[in-house]
């Protein structure tokens, strides 16, 4: 007689359907492939005569990893369709991880902490923006270039990248591509995804080409004398991919009003659908643009909340004129896409704007956007089925397909729209409920609602949140543990849930 | 003229009929027993066989045809067998039913080498809603691109004292514009001279400018108010054909269809319609969306019996209009029988539209009014006419009237000091046995 336990180990082992072997094999060579990106901080430091070494041996431990990695799982190169969430999930924890070890290998008092050094490289990674850092003008540049470079990779992406340049990644890519690219329905740009990740990667670098061009004709026309070569490529780094990070402790208020204005128009552009981009450009479709319906809701909402917050600053007598336009409108825009720039430390406004603020960062840009949150589209969908569900309660027997952009919905895309979204405000309510009941044991003055922004600003890949979290402060005065609940929301924020948490359910790692 | 007819079926068979007599016509089928009673009730000759095949169509003599209809009812085949029709044949013109709107889109961008698809989804449409915008009109047909419509109203029994029922037509108020063809009485055709008139029960044939229809049915019907609620029970292809059209003309539509998947690909490709997943003959249902408040209803389902059913129930509920797409032609009594206002039978229309073509290669459109006693003829006046330059009062009275002249694509409707000149397009009604001698003469 085979004993009941033994009986039991022997189904469980014959029934994990997850080939844990192929999925490592892949994400060791991706973080092998990550270890070239050290070479550019590495560049920039040499060439404001810092040290480089810390890149280069973060590189060389990155590199080395991989490698190992890889060489552990050899003969397991095939990854499947099931295997695509935990490649994902992982990949993105492991950029995070080792693209913490500049901050510490720096030795550079602020990051010394390995909580502080993950959550600043998550933070990039995910294009959050939210720091940890009080003082950041301290940094030297390299190190500093380096954040805003972690936050330019992780925005468009890092493995759509690699399957824009990976010969590997040619088959099974599709489950990779929609894991990772924000939105319910993936538009594909070209027949196949590589094409379509090659055209995505194609735009982000034009327009990050172009923002940085932008910026430093500014400096050399003498509009913004703030402005440097420096800081327009590090901005552009960051308005892209709806970071937020900046080398300057006052975010975009060091700079003029042209500088903002213009960073305005870019952050909401890289909160519009990529697809629609690339129609524009390469095809000159001007009109697909503007017959988006997601695309036309985004810009009303602009317009709506950027007018509430103008009137409420003009109101209470904050600021006037332009100054309060200029500033009204990039905060709204900075929050709406999820960027998390500053140009005036909103901190200071009205419990009116906050609350404005705060509701902002679960809106989100477009789907197919860099922007992170729950984004317009979801909600969109969410509203009409909420108005179907009314006209069913009395007409039960109606058949009423929901309709984007005049196009039908299926219902298992709305299914999961719906789940997301409850998910995305349960993770919300539980994160915000963590901060709160770790602020109390550990004793450190935090409020509800600073704990609720900050939860809702890393969730939603945001960047800032109130109080001493604000645009201008730090999260360093979180315990560890509030920053490794909130590293995890990051994480889920950016890689929209769904691929995360499935690695957490049993249907998952059963065949 | 020697035709070839692919299909012996409930269209095919209508076809023969209307053509045999002045026509050499050989019919295929795959099915002999289709066969038998045709060659007997006609002097046709008929081939059992696949008709979408070479040497069937060879055998059937296609070399010397001048004509195929493909009407069986399979799309592809019927298109196959006119495509190898016109490669066997270059001379021999081709017509085709299809039930795919697709391949009548296709056809109408040239994309597709025949001389004709007709479709009787889109033939329905056309029947059902000319009947909806002319409520009372039994069958309305369009000529000359809707410049010209022909309209056959039942004048109701109780109709009482009236501007134009019941007086002599010389002194009625006819609308401008529209002439009356003819006046059917029990089982004969009274012709409209100036002293006769309308009376409470008679069929009436009217040619005139929509318009002048419109004004009609308002004459014959009261003032009814424009349809505005319509339900189309059945969302199978004719049902899908039907309300696009309605919702082309801004009427709001609603659909009932009993299956789920096709409920809801019809919700999708038509955004403007209201589809519900019900069978429509649930009272509750029935009561809950008001149904018996709609104007009309058309009952387009596959099944005969259900139409009939729920078509009952649904004038128990108060729908005021009632048409059912019928499927056999035995049907159409039991519906009127019933009570239903217009019966349509897509195979029949199906047929007059096939017929219409078989005509003189000049006709543009024959239009079958009244089982066959009359066609309407669109004919070109040729110049060596002997009726050219003749004024309409000279022209002889044998049982035709000339309704419209198109005239430098303008319609005309002709008074007696008009003449005809040579290259006129002119609109004839006239008795089925005359047609060929207007043909002539003309």
């Amino acid at each position: 007689m085979i004993s009941r336990a033994r009986l039991r180990r022997a189904v469980r082992r014959e029934t994990i359907g997850v080939d844990v072997g192929a999925a490592l094999n892949l994400v060791g060579a991706l973080v092998k492939y990550l270890s070239l990106a050290f070479l550019f901080p590495a560049a920039i430091a040499l060439g404001y005569g810092e040290s480089p070494w810390p890149f280069v041996a973060a590189g060389a431990i990155t590199a080395a990893s991989g490698l190992a990695l890889e060489l552990a799982t050899r003969g397991k190169e095939t990854v499947r369709a099931r295997e695509g969430f935990l490649v994902v999930a992982l990949t993105w924890a492991c950029a995070a991880g080792f693209g913490a070890l500049p901050y510490l290998l720096a030795g550079e008092s602020q990051l010394a902490n390995p909580a502080n050094a993950f959550f600043e490289s998550m933070s990039g990674f995910t294009t959050t923006g939210s720091s940890v850092l009080t003082d950041i003008e301290a940094l030297p540049r390299g190190v500093l270039m380096w954040r805003q470079f972690t936050q330019w990779l992780g925005g468009m992406g890092i493995i759509v990248l690699a399957l824009a340049v990976l010969p590997r990644l040619r088959v099974g890519g599709r489950q990779l591509f929609e894991s990772e690219v924000p939105g319910p329905e993936v538009g594909q740009l070209a027949a196949s995804i590589r094409e379509t990740a090659r055209r995505l990667w194609i735009v982000y670098i034009a327009l990050t080409g172009t923002l940085a061009a932008l910026l430093f004709g500014y400096a050399v026309a003498g509009v913004d004398d703030r402005m440097s070569l420096y800081d327009a490529v590090a901005h552009a780094f960051t308005t892209m991919p709806t970071g937020g990070f900046s080398p300057q402790a006052e975010s975009l208020g060091a700079f003029g009003g042209a500088t903002q204005w213009t960073v305005i128009v870019f952050m909401l552009v890289a909160g519009t659908n990529f697809a629609l981009l690339y129609a524009l450009f390469a095809r000159g479709r001007g009109r697909a643009l503007l017959r988006d319906e997601e695309l036309r809701v985004y810009l009303g909402l602009v317009v709506l909340v950027s007018s509430v917050i103008v009137a409420e600053l003009v109101a209470e007598g904050i600021l006037e004129g332009e100054a309060a336009a200029r500033h009204g409108l990039f905060q709204a825009v900075s929050i709406l896409t999820t960027t998390g720039y500053a140009s005036v430390d909103f901190n200071e406004w009205t419990a009116l704007a906050a609350v404005a603020i705060v509701g902002l960062m679960f809106l989100g840009g477009s789907a197919g956007s860099t922007a992170g949150s729950i984004k317009v589209v979801r909600h969109l969908l969410i509203g009409k089925s909420l108005r179907r569900e009314l006209d069913l309660a009395v007409h039960p027997e109606v058949v009423a397909p929901l309709r984007f952009s005049a196009r039908p919905v299926d219902e298992k895309t709305l299914r999961a729209v719906v789940a997301f979204v409850l998910l995305y405000v349960g993770l919300f309510a539980a994160g915000a409920l963590a901060l709160t009941i770790d602020a109390a044991i550990e004793n450190r003055a935090v409020s509800p609602f600073e704990a609720i922004a900050a939860a809702a600003t890393t969730l939603g890949n945001v960047g800032p949140a109130f109080g001493f979290a604000g645009p201008f402060g730090s999260f360093e005065p979180f315990s560890n543990f509030s920053k490794a609940v909130m590293i995890v929301l990051m994480w889920l924020g950016r890689l929209e849930i769904v691929p995360v948490l499935v690695l957490f359910t049993r249907r998952y790692w059963r065949t | 003229m020697k035709i070839v007819v692919i299909g012996a079926g409930q269209v095919g068979s209508t076809v023969v009929e209307a053509l045999h007599d002045e026509h050499e016509l050989t019919v295929i089928d795959l099915d002999g027993s289709r066969l038998g009673p045709l060659s007997y009730r006609h002097d046709v000759s008929t081939i059992e066989g696949n008709g979408a095949t070479r040497s069937v169509l060879l055998e059937a003599g296609i070399k010397e045809a001048d004509l195929l209809i493909a009407c069986s009812s399979r799309d592809e085949p019927n298109l196959i067998a006119a495509m190898l029709a016109k490669k066997l044949n270059p001379d021999v013109r081709a017509v085709v039913r299809a039930t795919e709107v697709e391949y009548l889109e296709a056809w109408h961008e040239r994309q597709l080498d025949v001389d004709l698809v007709v479709s009787s989804e889109i033939e329905t449409a056309y029947a059902v809603s000319r009947t909806l915008g002319v409520p009372a009109a039994r069958q309305t047909d369009v000529f000359a691109e809707g410049q010209v419509q022909i309209v056959e109203f039942d004048v109701e029994q109780t109709a009482g004292d009236h501007a134009v029922i019941g007086r002599p037509l010389r002194e009625a108020r006819i609308p401008a514009d529209s002439k009356v063809a003819s006046i059917i009485r029990g089982d004969s055709a009274v012709v409209p001279r100036g002293d006769q008139s309308i009376q409470p029960g008679d069929r009436v044939i009217v040619i005139g400018s929509p318009r002048a229809a419109q004004e009609w049915s308002s004459i014959i019907a009261g003032d009814r108010p424009r349809l505005d609620d319509v339900v189309v029970y059945g969302a199978g292809r004719i049902g899908v054909a039907v309300a696009e059209h309605l919702l082309r003309q801004g009427i709001r539509v609603r659909m009932i269809e009993s299956d789920r998947d096709r409920a809801r690909l019809v919700a999708e490709k038509l955004p403007d319609a209201r589809v519900f997943n019900a069978t429509g003959i649930d009272p509750d249902f029935l009561e809950r969306e008001r149904i018996g408040q709609s104007r009309a209803a058309i009952f387009a389902m596959r099944d005969d019996a259900k139409n009939h059913y729920a078509a009952t129930l649904a004038r128990i509920h108060g729908v005021g209009f009632t048409i059912a797409i019928v499927h056999e032609p035995i049907s159409i009594e039991v519906f009127e029988q019933a009570g239903v206002d217009v019966a349509v039978n897509p195979r029949q229309l199906t047929a007059e539209e096939l017929v219409r073509f078989a005509h003189d290669p000049r006709t543009q459109q024959v239009a079958m009014l009244e089982g066959d006693r009359y066609e309407v003829l669109d004919v070109t006046v040729r110049p060596e006419s002997r009726l050219v330059n003749t004024r309409f009062r000279d022209l002889p009275m044998t049982g035709s009237l000339i309704g419209a002249i198109v005239r430098e694509g303008k319609a005309i409707f002709p008074h007696g000091e008009d003449v005809l000149l040579p290259g006129d397009r002119v609109i004839v009604f006239t008795e089925a046995r005359r047609a060929a001698e207007v043909e002539q003469a003309l």
